[in-house]
């Protein structure tokens, strides 16, 4: 038995806006509003926005393999540090995730590690070579509930088409890696004038809509639900705009270094901001933004890449994508859309909560009794400047270095359990 | 490090040699030389004009000047490169700079040291400038965040290559001998015009090039297929774009040919060396659409016969071998600017 009460909070969820109240949680599950009582743990939410904890569909955990990015223990208290209560970590580990066992083995040791949830992705083909499928429903019954080849474009459509055909009939998630490799070639940036400026090879955002328009056709073909991932550009969002109007059954997801960096961010040469599919212009940043408060977007998605400060210093050309974010998002979104009236609280909220959960097909997040007691507490108002040295992430550089931000979530609780404190 | 640093001067460490008539100014208050962003046209033109009296020097008897005495250069190249190294190692000898040349070849680059660990190395001994090329972009701009030595850009990827835009300026400014319009000090090349031909999309020098001659208030015109010419440069301001080699000839007052790389072939970016001769070479006959007194530059190697006509590289509006001569005095320049100048 363990009762928890989250005190004097200001209660949303995707139902509404309920107003101050306490909120008891019994056992891992939400019990009722005011109920009064002997608790065990009290969370002072004093002021402060209560709501369910946040889904990411798009997480590198880098575990197994890579630990010294990042490891199971330290994403999943970084999640749960960025408000995060269940995550879905992609497959591009050493080894890949393309076999049961190792599905088994996350979802076993990411039990005892307590923080976020996890809920693993599987890769779409062996070694993500893009060759030959992974046996998808073993994966499934190990606990996948994605699979995805992210990080690396499928290149073969047929390949693709089958893994659809198999995802549909087993119902998973088809989550893409939009790119057209031969397209992207060997960019590392933004393809434009910036690019050409600094004399980086660019990837041009037509790499992303010709690529983004093959996995909407592929989706439509075989009925599988596909997640179209990170969508930066807005020729590939008017793509994925036009496959949903004609009915494709494709869902698409934002990231927050996409929403608030552009290309001239790389003008000093850092591969901070080396990530892909690469930052865009600002008039793409602006398209995205606009495009939030539409049905297009579906949710928001960290793709949070952390990497070794070492690979990070290398030079443009070698060092690897991937920015380290999940610990900022919400904060860096809610200051920059929310506080700055570009978009309404409740929509931010649905982007990290229903949104997500819609696309995987699972429950909306409640409050309401007997809903999973996944739930996060968030300061609205304090503003603190970003201090990557204090990251649960093992990747403590980050483009936002020092950004005074507000929306830092104060605790986070997952089944019941505090999963963070500030 | 796996990688060969050879001490090419007898070590004279500043504490046991007199120093050069101007104090060495303390390490923090040195400027880098990356590609022109916060360069102002004065200082550009104040370096030419010091480079010329550097040319002075390199008419003596004898080539040497104490200016640099008890400075240490170290060139660190990590792309293969002979001429430009040889060219700041002459301009830093003259000066009597100490010289440490790191050159690390291809192979030990694969071994993966980092950049910011092979500078740590380096550091230890003691340069006060880094002369540095690389295959990547914005190494030299990276290695700024790293050390307070000064850094001058030896050329980085597709990215920049600014002593070699310096010297063709220089090159353009003494060939045909001019002197800033009046009332128009700041922008000593108005009225001029450079035609850049060939492979633009890879090329350091064209980049370089655009950056200085346009802030100098010159037209720059950019001219090669349209695969080598991205569309996107035309954005730059005093920058246009053709693919007519006639259109870019016209009226220039220099026209630069870029080496073509064979690779580009291979790459899918061109159908064959013999369709680019046939619409790109740059020849006697192309020029005659140029002013009358226009020279002709490369910054080699050149492929006879490919990008250039044999009969215009050795012909009278060549100064491509002036180009490499004005190239030790302009990294003299450079070199003591950024050392012991003002600016």
């Amino acid at each position: 038995m363990s009762r928890v009460v989250v005190r004097g909070g200001d209660l949303r969820d995707g139902a509404g806006h309920h107003g101050r109240h306490d909120l008891y949680l019994l056992d891992g599950t939400i019990e009722g509003l005011d109920l009064g009582g002997r608790v065990d743990l009290e969370v002072d939410a004093e002021g402060n926005l209560v709501t369910p904890a946040f889904l990411d569909l798009h997480a590198h955990l880098r575990d197994p393999g890579q630990e010294v990015k990042e490891d199971l223990a330290s994403g999943l208290a970084a999640a749960a540090a960025g408000g995060f209560g269940t995550v879905v970590s992609m497959a591009n580990t050493a080894p890949v995730v393309d076999d049961p066992g190792i599905v088994a083995d996350l979802v076993s040791r990411s039990r005892a590690i307590g923080k976020a949830r996890l809920r693993p992705a599987a890769a779409l083909s062996r070694g993500m070579r893009g060759e030959q499928l992974t046996d998808l429903s073993a994966l499934k019954r190990a606990g996948a509930v994605m699979i995805t080849d992210d990080g690396v474009p499928v290149a073969d459509g047929r390949l693709m088409r089958s893994a659809c055909e198999y995802a549909a009939e087993l119902g998973l998630v088809v989550q893409t890696h939009s790119e057209d490799p031969s397209l992207r070639a060997d960019g590392v940036m933004n393809e434009g004038v910036v690019s050409q400026r600094l004399g980086l090879p660019g990837n041009p955002d037509a790499a992303e809509a010709v690529m983004l328009f093959r996995d909407g056709e592929v989706a439509r073909l075989t009925g599988a639900r596909v997640h179209l991932a990170h969508v930066s550009s807005r020729r590939g969002l008017e793509v994925a705009a036009w496959l949903k109007a004609s009915g494709a059954p494709v869902s698409v997801e934002v990231t927050p270094h996409h929403l608030t960096l552009d290309d001239e961010a790389l003008e000093g040469f850092d591969p901070l901001y080396k990530v892909a599919p690469p930052l865009r212009t600002r008039a793409d940043v602006d398209h995205l933004r606009r495009a939030l408060a539409t049905p297009v977007i579906d949710s928001i998605g960290t793709d949070h890449a952390p990497h070794t400060l070492a690979e990070k210093q290398r030079d443009m050309l070698s060092a690897p994508f991937g920015i380290g974010n999940i610990e900022v998002a919400f904060p860096l979104l809610y200051t920059e859309l929310v506080a700055a009236g570009v978009l309404p609280l409740e929509r931010l909220l649905w982007l990290l909560q229903d949104g997500p959960a819609r696309v995987m097909g699972w429950g909306a997040p409640r409050l309401d009794s007997g809903h999973p007691a996944d739930v996060v507490v968030i300061d609205l108002e304090a503003v603190a400047a970003v201090d990557g040295g204090k990251f649960a992430s093992k990747a403590k550089h980050t483009p936002w270095q020092g950004a005074e931000l507000s929306g830092w979530p104060v605790a986070t609780l997952v089944r019941g359990e505090l999963a963070f404190t500030r | 490090m796996g990688t060969a640093a050879a001490v090419s001067t007898a070590a004279v460490t500043q504490e046991t040699s007199p120093v050069s008539t101007t104090p060495k100014p303390a390490r923090h208050t040195r400027r880098h030389l990356i590609d022109f962003q916060g360069w102002q046209p004065d200082e550009l033109m104040a370096l030419l004009d010091t480079a010329d009296v550097m040319a002075q020097v390199l008419t003596r008897t004898i080539k040497k000047v104490p200016a640099l005495q008890g400075f240490t250069v170290a060139t660190l190249f990590f792309e293969d490169s002979t001429r430009t190294r040889l060219s700041f190692e002459r301009a830093a000898r003259a000066q009597s700079a100490d010289v440490i040349a790191f050159a690390a070849g291809s192979s030990s680059l694969k071994k993966g040291e980092g950049i910011k660990d092979t500078l740590r190395t380096l550091e230890q001994l003691q340069a006060d400038l880094y002369v540095v090329r690389h295959p990547a972009a914005g190494v030299p701009r990276q290695l700024t965040r790293w050390t307070d030595a000064a850094v001058v850009n030896a050329g980085d990827g597709r990215h920049a290559h600014p002593t070699q835009a310096l010297l063709d300026a220089y090159t353009f400014r003494s060939a045909l001998a001019i002197k800033p319009p009046e009332g128009a000090p700041l922008a000593p090349f108005t009225g001029r015009r450079l035609a850049i031909v060939g492979d633009i999309e890879h090329s350091r020098v064209a980049r370089s090039n655009v950056e200085l001659f346009t802030k100098l208030g010159a037209e720059v015109v950019l001219c090669g297929p349209a695969t080598l010419l991205p569309r996107e440069l035309a954005q730059l301001p005093g920058v246009t774009i053709t693919h007519s080699l006639e259109a870019a000839v016209e009226g220039a007052d220099a026209v630069m040919a870029l080496r073509l790389q064979r690779e580009r072939m291979s790459s899918a970016l061109l159908p064959s060396e013999a369709e680019y001769v046939a619409r790109y070479q740059l020849t006697e006959r192309a020029m005659r659409l140029a002013k009358d007194h226009a020279i002709v530059m490369h910054p080699g190697p050149i492929n006879r016969d490919v990008e250039i006509s044999s009969d215009l590289a050795d012909g009278p509006r060549s100064v491509i071998e002036q180009q490499v001569a004005n190239g030790v005095s302009v990294r003299m320049a450079v070199l003591y600017t950024l050392l012991v100048g003002k600016r």
